[in-house]
C-alpha cells in the first residue's frame, strides 16, 4: 500500500513538472493553427476554436522551405560530426593519454571558456575573411567544430572510465586508436549521444553567425529565412508560429534518436567480462 | 528641311542615339538590392516593374531579417561583400556614412528628381553637409489611437487638440470604464518623450544638448499621468497593446501606421469603434519621424544602374504604388494625392504630422543617446531624480558619448605594440608550460596524444585563442564605428577603457546583477536537474522516452516561442501568475517592470530554459555507474537512501563539478533572457554585464570598450572557477 501511494505520489510529481515544460511547446503548436485574431485574447485556450493551416500556407509561400532546410541540415549534421569526433579525440587524450604538460594546457583550454562568447564573433569575422572563407560552408562549420565546453565534458565522463579496460586492451596490443574507436567510442555512449544532441541543436537553432557569414540568400538556414519574413513592427503570429514548428520538429526528432543511446550498464558488463 | 528643323532632326537623333547607348550600357548589367523582412519579400515586385521598363537589366532582391540586420551591414562593410543598394534605417545612416561606406549622391541628381518632394523630416536623414548619402523610400511617424466608443461615452466627439486638452481627456475616460488606465505611456520608450520634448519647444544637440524649460516641462507634464495613475507607472512596458486596447485597459495609445492593419486583422470585432488623430500640440506639433532609405554602397561596381533604380524607387509613381504593395507610407508629397492614400480617413492624421514631424539628429551615436535618454526619462518618472537633476545629468552623458579625441599614432607604432601585447601572453603561456616540465605526470608518454589532439587544438588555436588575445587588443584601444572600416582611426589607450568601466553605472549596476543571477539562479538549476535526472533514471518510471523528451522540450523551444509566452504569463492585466495571485486575494504585480521583481522573474524563466541541458548531463552520467556496485552494496543490505550517498553521488562527482562549473560560467553570462524580455531595463534592475557588452560592441560599435568589459567579466569568472577548482581539491582529500 505505502508503496503504490509512492508511486502515485512521484508520477502525480513527473506529470506535473512535464506539464510545466511542455506547456510552450504545446501552445506554440496550437497557436500555429490558429487565426490572427485568435493568437492575441485575455483567455487563450489551449486548442483553436478554428483550426487553419493559414500560417503554414503562408510561410510554405513566403521562403522555399525545402532549400534553407537542407542549409540547415548541411550545417547541423557536419557540425556535429566534426565536433563530436573532434572534441572525443581530444578528450581521449586528455583523460587517458599521458603527455607532459597535460593538466596544464587542459587549465589554459578551461580558461578560455570563460572568456564571453560574443566580443570574438568580429575578430573571427576578420580571421575568415583574410584566408577566403566568407560565404563558404567552410567558414560556417569551421569555428564550431571544436568546442573547450564538449572536451571538458567528455573528459569528465572518460575519467570514470575504469584504467583496466584500457590497458587489457593495450596488453592484447590494441593500437591507441583501435582502442579509442573500438572500445572508448562505444563506452561513451551515453555522454556522446548527449553531445550530439547538444551540438545538433546549438547548429540548428543558431541564428546571427549563419546570417553574418552566409551573404546570399539561397545560403540561409532555416531560422535565418524564417526570420527574414518578418515586418519590422508587422509579425504575422501565426506564420511566426508555423515556422517555429518547423524548425523544433527536426530538433525533436534528433533528440528522440540520440536519447535511445542512454542504456544502463554497458561499462559495468565490460569490466565484469 | 529648314536649317533648324534639320537641328530639330540631328538633335533627336543623337538625343536617341545616346539613350541608346545608355540602355546598351545598362544592360546586361545586374545589381543586388538588400531590403529587410517583409519589404526584402515585396521589393521583388517593384523590381519586377524596375525590369520590365528596363529590358535586359537584372535586380536581384534579397531579404534580411531584420534582427540582425544591423550586424549583417556592418559585417558586410567589413567583409566587402555590401549590395549594391540596401534598404537603411533612418537613424543608421549616420553610422554607414562615419564608416565611409556610403556614396555621395550629389553627382546622380537630375532635375527629374524633385527633392523638394520629400517631406523635410524625410530630406533631413539623408543629407549632411549639403551631401545627398540616400533617398527617402518611405516614412512612418506616430499618432493617437483611441477608442471611438468610450471616448464618446466619456463625453468627447473629437479628440482633443492640446496638452491641458489632452490631460481632462484622459481623467473623463478613467472615469467612464472599469479598471485599466487612460493613456498608454512606456516609460521605456524615448521616441514618445522626444515627441512631448519636441512638441514643448525642445531641441536636440542644437547648440547646448538639451533645452533647459522644455525638458523639464515635458518631464512634468508626464509625471502627472503617472502620478494621477492615468498610466502606469509599472507593468506599461510589458502589455500586449492589441489585447489591452479590445478590452479597454488602454482605450488610448501612441503608435505608427502598422498598427492600423494589425488591429484589423487581429481584432475585426473592434472595427468602427475606434479611430486614428494627431498628436495633441504642446507649444508646436511635433511627432516622430521614421522610416527608410535607399542608400547605394561605396564598392558598388554598377552605381549608374543602382542611381536609376533608386531614383525609379523614390519617385511619386513608385512611392503611391509601393503603399498599395507593402502599406508602408510615402516619402514623396505627391505621391499622397492618390486617392487609396488621402481618401482613407485612418491616414489623414498621418498626412497632418508628416509635415511636422521631427527626426533625430544626424550623429552616428545616437543608438548610445537615445538609450541615455530612457534611463534619464525612467529615472525622472520614478521619482528618483527631479526633473532638472534628470536634464544635467543626461547633458553631462551626451557630452561624455560626443566626446572625440583626434589622437592619432603611427602605423608602426602601433603594430610594434600591438605585436609585443600580442605576444605577451603567449610568452606567459610557454613560461607556465615549461615551469616544472621536469617532474613527469607519471607512467609513460605517449606521443600519440599529440594526434588526438592536433585537430582540436589547431582549430581552437585559429579560431579561439587568436581572436581571444586579438581582443585583449582591442581592449586597450579606442575600436569604435569610426575604426571599423578604417585602421588608422585606431589608437592605443592603455587602461582608459577599463578605468571607465568602474565609473559606468550601468556598467556597475550589470555586475551587481551578474553575480546576484549566478549566485540565486546556479545552486537552484543545478540541484533541480540533480532531482529531475535521477527521477528519471528510477526503475520505477515507465514512458522513459516520453520524459525525457519532455525534459529536453524548453531547450529545444525557439527563444522566441518562449518569450511569446513568458511575457503572456507574466502579463499584469491578464496573466496567469497574476490570475493565481487573485485567486488567493494577492494584489497584481508588474513581474517584468518592477525593479524587485524582475531579476527574479528572468531567474526563473532562466531557470525553466535551461535546466534540461544539465539534466541530460547528468542523467548520461547515471547511465555509467556500473549496476555491480549497487548490486555489492544492496548485498551488504544497504537501503536506498544508503545506495544514494555512498554509490550514486561519489560516482556523480566528476560530472557534477563540471556541471557546476559550466553552469556558473553560463550564468555570469547572463544574456539571452533580459535580451528579449526586458532589453535591460526597469532602470537596469535587469542589465547584465555581458547584455551591456552586448549593446555597447554591436549597438553603438564601441568596441574597444566591450572587449575591455569582456576581460573584466573574464577576471571575475576566473577568480570563481579557481575557487571552484580549490573547493574540489579539498574534497577530493576527503575521500
Amino acid at each position: 500500500m505505502k508503496r503504490i501511494s509512492r508511486a502515485a505520489a512521484f508520477y502525480a510529481f513527473m506529470l506535473l513538472s512535464v506539464a510545466i515544460t511542455l506547456f510552450p511547446f504545446v501552445w506554440m503548436l496550437s497557436t500555429s493553427f490558429k487565426g490572427p485574431g485568435e493568437i492575441f485574447t485575455k483567455q487563450p485556450t489551449l486548442l483553436p476554436h478554428i483550426w487553419t493551416l493559414a500560417g503554414y500556407r503562408s510561410i510554405f509561400a513566403a521562403v522555399n522551405i525545402w532549400l534553407h532546410l537542407w542549409n540547415s541540415v548541411v550545417y547541423a549534421v557536419a557540425l556535429t560530426v566534426m565536433s563530436v569526433l573532434f572534441n572525443a579525440m581530444a578528450a581521449y587524450a586528455f583523460a587517458k593519454l599521458k603527455f607532459p604538460g597535460r593538466e596544464k594546457v587542459f587549465s589554459l583550454l578551461l580558461i578560455t571558456m570563460m572568456v564571453p562568447g560574443q566580443v570574438t564573433m568580429l575578430p573571427v569575422f576578420l580571421i575568415l575573411k583574410s584566408l577566403g572563407l566568407l560565404n563558404s560552408y567552410a567558414g560556417l562549420i569551421l569555428p564550431g567544430s571544436a568546442a573547450v565546453f564538449a572536451i571538458f565534458m567528455m573528459r569528465q565522463f572518460m575519467m570514470d572510465i575504469p584504467e583496466e579496460i584500457l590497458e587489457a586492451a593495450r596488453i592484447d596490443g590494441f593500437s591507441e586508436f583501435a582502442i579509442f574507436w573500438r572500445i572508448m567510442i562505444p563506452l561513451c555512449r551515453p555522454i556522446i549521444a548527449t553531445l550530439t544532441v547538444f551540438s545538433f541543436i546549438g547548429a540548428w537553432n543558431d541564428f546571427l553567425w549563419p546570417l553574418v557569414i552566409m551573404i546570399r540568400e539561397d545560403k540561409y538556414t532555416l531560422p535565418v529565412a524564417l526570420a527574414s519574413v518578418n515586418g519590422q513592427y508587422n509579425t504575422d503570429w501565426g506564420m511566426l508560429m508555423a515556422g517555429a514548428v518547423l524548425v523544433v520538429v527536426p530538433a525533436v526528432l534528433v533528440f528522440l534518436l540520440a536519447q535511445k543511446h542512454y542504456i544502463k550498464g554497458i561499462a559495468a558488463g565490460a569490466v565484469k567480462g | 528641311m529648314n536649317k533648324p528643323a534639320r537641328y530639330a532632326v540631328k538633335a533627336a537623333a543623337l538625343l536617341a542615339l545616346l539613350c541608346f547607348c545608355r540602355a546598351q550600357v545598362l544592360a546586361g548589367q545586374q545589381i543586388t538590392v538588400w531590403a529587410m523582412g517583409a519589404e526584402g519579400k515585396l521589393i521583388r515586385q517593384a523590381a519586377d516593374i524596375f525590369e520590365a521598363r528596363n529590358p535586359g537589366v537584372k535586380i536581384v532582391t534579397q531579404a534580411i531579417p531584420w534582427t540582425g540586420a544591423h550586424e549583417k551591414l556592418v559585417t558586410s562593410v567589413i567583409g566587402d561583400m555590401s549590395p549594391d543598394i540596401s534598404q537603411m534605417g533612418t537613424t543608421w545612416m549616420p553610422e554607414f556614412r562615419a564608416m565611409n561606406a556610403l556614396e555621395p549622391l550629389n553627382g546622380y541628381m537630375s532635375s527629374s528628381l524633385d527633392t523638394a518632394d520629400f517631406f523635410p523630416g524625410a530630406r533631413d536623414s539623408n543629407l549632411a553637409a549639403g551631401q545627398w548619402y540616400g533617398l527617402p523610400w518611405y516614412v512612418d511617424t506616430r499618432v493617437m489611437f483611441y477608442r471611438t466608443d468610450l471616448a464618446a461615452k466619456a463625453g468627447y466627439t473629437k479628440f482633443p487638440s492640446d496638452w491641458e486638452g489632452f490631460y481632462k481627456f484622459s481623467k473623463a475616460l478613467l472615469k467612464v470604464k472599469p479598471g485599466g488606465y487612460a493613456f498608454s505611456l512606456p516609460t521605456n520608450d524615448w521616441q514618445i518623450f522626444l515627441m512631448f520634448y519636441w512638441q514643448n519647444g525642445g531641441e536636440l544637440l542644437k547648440g547646448p544638448a538639451l533645452t533647459a524649460g522644455s525638458f523639464e516641462g515635458a518631464v512634468e507634464y508626464l509625471k502627472r499621468f503617472f502620478d494621477e495613475k492615468l498610466s502606469p507607472l509599472e507593468g506599461g512596458n510589458d502589455t500586449d497593446m492589441l489585447t489591452a486596447f479590445e478590452s479597454g485597459y488602454f482605450p488610448v495609445f501612441v503608435s505608427g501606421p502598422w498598427m492600423i492593419s494589425q488591429i484589423h486583422t487581429s481584432k475585426p470585432g473592434l472595427d468602427g469603434r475606434w479611430a486614428t488623430a494627431p498628436l495633441p500640440a504642446g507649444r508646436r506639433h511635433a511627432s516622430f519621424m521614421g522610416g527608410c532609405n535607399l542608400v547605394m554602397f561605396k564598392s558598388s561596381p554598377r552605381k549608374a544602374l543602382a542611381w536609376k533604380f533608386m531614383d525609379f524607387m523614390a519617385g511619386p509613381e513608385m512611392q503611391a504604388k509601393w503603399y498599395a504593395l507593402s502599406g508602408d507610407l510615402p516619402a514623396s508629397r505627391k505621391a499622397w494625392a492618390s486617392p487609396v492614400l488621402s481618401g482613407n480617413p485612418l491616414l489623414t492624421p498621418f498626412r497632418k504630422e508628416l509635415d511636422t514631424a521631427k527626426a533625430p539628429p544626424q550623429v552616428p551615436e545616437w543608438e548610445n543617446i537615445a538609450g541615455a535618454v530612457n534611463d534619464a526619462v525612467e529615472e525622472a518618472a520614478f521619482g528618483k531624480v527631479t526633473a532638472s537633476a534628470a536634464r544635467e545629468k543626461l547633458s553631462a552623458r551626451i557630452e561624455r558619448i560626443l566626446a572625440k579625441s583626434d589622437r592619432r599614432q603611427s602605423p608602426l607604432f602601433k603594430i610594434a605594440l600591438a605585436l609585443f601585447i600580442f605576444l605577451l601572453p603567449l610568452c606567459a603561456v610557454i613560461v607556465y608550460l615549461r615551469r616544472g616540465k621536469a617532474a613527469p605526470a607519471g607512467g609513460r608518454a605517449k606521443p600519440i596524444a599529440a594526434l588526438f589532439l592536433l585537430p582540436a587544438l589547431s582549430i581552437l588555436a585559429v579560431f579561439l585563442f587568436i581572436p581571444i588575445i586579438a581582443s585583449l587588443i582591442a581592449s586597450m584601444t579606442n575600436w569604435n564605428m569610426y575604426g571599423v572600416n578604417d585602421w588608422s582611426k585606431v589608437v592605443f589607450v592603455g587602461a582608459e577603457n577599463y578605468v571607465a568601466l568602474f565609473h559606468d553605472q550601468v556598467f556597475l549596476a550589470g555586475l551587481r546583477n551578474t553575480l546576484l543571477f549566478a549566485f540565486i539562479g546556479v545552486p537552484i538549476s543545478v540541484a533541480l536537474s540533480l532531482c529531475l535526472a535521477l527521477a528519471l533514471n528510477a526503475q520505477m518510471l515507465k514512458l522513459k522516452a516520453f520524459f525525457r523528451v519532455a525534459y529536453f522540450i524548453p531547450v529545444i523551444t525557439t527563444m522566441v516561442a518562449v518569450a511569446i509566452i513568458w511575457r503572456w504569463l507574466y502579463n499584469p492585466e491578464f496573466g496567469l501568475f497574476n490570475l493565481a495571485l487573485a485567486k488567493v486575494g494577492l494584489p497584481a504585480q508588474s513581474w517584468l517592470s518592477n525593479s524587485w521583481l524582475a531579476l527574479p522573474s528572468l531567474i526563473l524563466m532562466a531557470v525553466w530554459k535551461g535546466f534540461g541541458y544539465n539534466t541530460m548531463i547528468f542523467l548520461a552520467a547515471l547511465q555509467s555507474i556500473p549496476d555491480s556496485l549497487y548490486e555489492s552494496i544492496a548485498i551488504d543490505g544497504a537501503n536506498g537512501r544508503q545506495k544514494f550517498w555512498y554509490i550514486t553521488l561519489p560516482m556523480l562527482r566528476n560530472t557534477a563539478f563540471f556541471i557546476i562549473v559550466v553552469t556558473t560560467i553560463g550564468y555570469l553570462q547572463f544574456f539571452a533572457e533580459p535580451y528579449i524580455m526586458t532589453g535591460g531595463g526597469p532602470m537596469n534592475a535587469t542589465m547584465s554585464v555581458v547584455l551591456y557588452m552586448y549593446q555597447q560592441g554591436f549597438k553603438f560599435y564601441n568596441l574597444g570598450y566591450a572587449s575591455a568589459m569582456a576581460y573584466l567579466l573574464f577576471g571575475l569568472i576566473f577568480v570563481f572557477t579557481f575557487i571552484q577548482f580549490r573547493t574540489q581539491k579539498r574534497l577530493e582529500g576527503k575521500f
